[in-house]
């Protein structure tokens, strides 16, 4: 049995150190996700080993074991992000899973949220938008009339799933203090799908031009700087080109993993790497959402 | 004739979903689809999309039901649209999108006291725009003395506008579609 330890803090960055534990995709024969040692997961790291049971199981493989986190705390804590709420439709639990849903707290904005068709996109673009107001004036100290954006944000961000996975995806949103990366509050959306990967969205109408170098960093590039999208309609690719100013306004970061590259934008206050190519394959397509509170802000 | 669609009620006929937004591609083509039902029973004139109940409405619907609802028009019709009671994120939103398909169209936000268009104009076409508005139309001549420009500008720019149904065109003169 192939075991892939989750990293004690699961994020953006040490998603990866999850992937290589995996190999080669598919994983070859059973798989135990050992989560015991883990502290602390981003609603991106819950999305994402949401994305992983998916994807092995529209794979048609066999359902991976798990292994909960030992510490209660931490249990509890995933518990009210709700990724025990659809952990068990794709991973055998192993462990002591809380059985109550406990109430969400408050810094989980949106708890995991699976995204299948256009209804879905409904719901959870009203359930941010209801909360947006206390949000960016709470939480991040943002004028109340950003509230707008905030949300066209977030729905644009969720219809890449609906739009260019080709099957479903998951989305949550936090808030929480980047004490480390930032040392300001943060509101961080995840959004997450277990599709075609960007690559292989654009492949029929892009990789001519690139030929042999073609690759999951130049898809995402395509993508992401160059906002062209699969659809030959001069309407598409609106989406990312929207998200990308508004985080320029306002100081954010997108980040997309797509197969083996990463792609940012990346705002002065971080120091990642706007491209990150030949990384561990991880199936289906990653983004997070970073913004952050305005300079100053004390909530 | 005036026609007023309200969206919100619009959205709730279209789509089965109880919420109150604009938002993804699919209920924007629907909501467009409706849209357009109704102004082809109309067979011309005015039809004002009253925005004023809608929460959000993101990219990627204003360009399925305003820029798409534009580019679908048949120019054989003269029928015109306005907007009516927009905020100022869905003025963005739609300013946007008609930008990136250089399509424009006339509204009346809620926070402007007079018309505006919204989309990808001239500066010139901005000021004549706001020439007719402001003194309830005329012809082309009495336009270009208000404006102090010579009159073929003039002239030119109103018929680009009327072309493009941003004012309407008489015999004899050209009109605001709304007055401010």
């Amino acid at each position: 049995m192939l075991v892939a330890t989750v990293p004690a803090y699961l994020d953006d960055r040490s998603l990866d150190q999850l992937a290589r534990a995996l190999g080669s995709w598919p994983p070859p024969g059973r798989l135990l996700i050992d989560a015991r040692a883990c502290k602390w997961a981003s609603p991106y790291g819950f999305c994402a080993l949401l994305t992983l049971g998916q994807a092995m199981a529209e794979a048609g493989l066999e359902p991976p074991r798990f292994a909960v986190p030992d510490a209660e705390e931490v249990r509890t804590y995933w518990a009210r992000a709700g990724f025990f709420k659809y952990a068990a439709e794709y991973f055998a639990l192993h462990g002591k899973v809380p059985r109550k849903q406990p109430d969400e707290p408050s810094d989980v904005l949106l708890p995991v949220t699976p995204i299948r068709g256009t209804d879905d996109v409904h719901a959870v673009v009203n359930t941010v938008a209801e909360s947006a107001t206390r949000i960016l004036t709470a939480e991040l100290g943002l004028e109340p009339k950003s509230t707008g954006r905030f949300t066209m944000t977030f729905s644009e961000a969720c219809q890449n799933i609906t739009e260019h996975a080709g099957t479903g995806g998951w989305v949550a949103v936090h808030a929480y203090h980047w004490r480390r990366r930032l040392g300001r509050r943060v509101v961080v959306m995840a959004i997450s799908d277990a599709g075609v990967g960007f690559r292989r969205s654009l492949e029929a109408t892009e990789s001519r031009k690139f030929g042999d170098r073609w690759s999951d960093g130049t898809a995402l590039e395509t993508a992401l700087i160059q906002e062209i999208s699969r659809f030959r309609d001069p309407g598409r690719g609106q989406g990312l080109a929207m998200i990308k100013r508004t985080l320029r306004e306002w100081q954010g970061k997108i980040s997309i993993r797509s197969g083996t590259a990463r792609l940012a934008i990346v705002p002065p206050w971080d120091d990642d790497s706007p491209l990150t190519e030949h990384l561990p394959y991880f199936p289906g397509s990653q983004v997070q959402i970073v913004i952050p509170a305005r300079e100053g802000h004390a909530p | 004739m005036i026609q007023t669609i309200h969206l919100d009620r619009v959205l709730r006929e279209a789509v089965t979903t109880p919420f109150g937004d604009l938002v993804t591609r699919p209920t924007g083509a629907a909501v467009r689809g409706h849209i357009q039902r109704t102004m082809s029973a109309a067979r011309g004139g005015l039809t004002r999309l009253d925005f004023s109940a809608v929460r959000l409405i993101d990219f990627s619907c204003a360009d399925e039901v305003v820029a798409k609802l534009l580019l679908a028009a048949d120019p054989a019709v003269e029928h015109y649209v306005v907007l009516h009671g927009l905020n100022e994120d869905q003025t963005e939103a739609i300013d946007y999108v008609l930008t990136r398909h250089r399509l424009a169209v006339a509204a009346v936000p809620q926070a402007a006291v007079r018309p505006v268009v919204l989309g990808w104009a001239t500066a010139d076409d901005r000021d004549v725009f706001d020439a007719v508005t402001a003194t309830g139309g005329g012809d082309p001549a009495a336009l270009a003395r208000w404006l102090q420009w010579p009159q073929g500008r003039c002239h030119e720019t109103l018929a680009a506008l009327a072309f493009r149904r941003l004012v309407r065109a008489s015999a004899t003169a050209y009109l605001p579609l709304v007055l401010p």
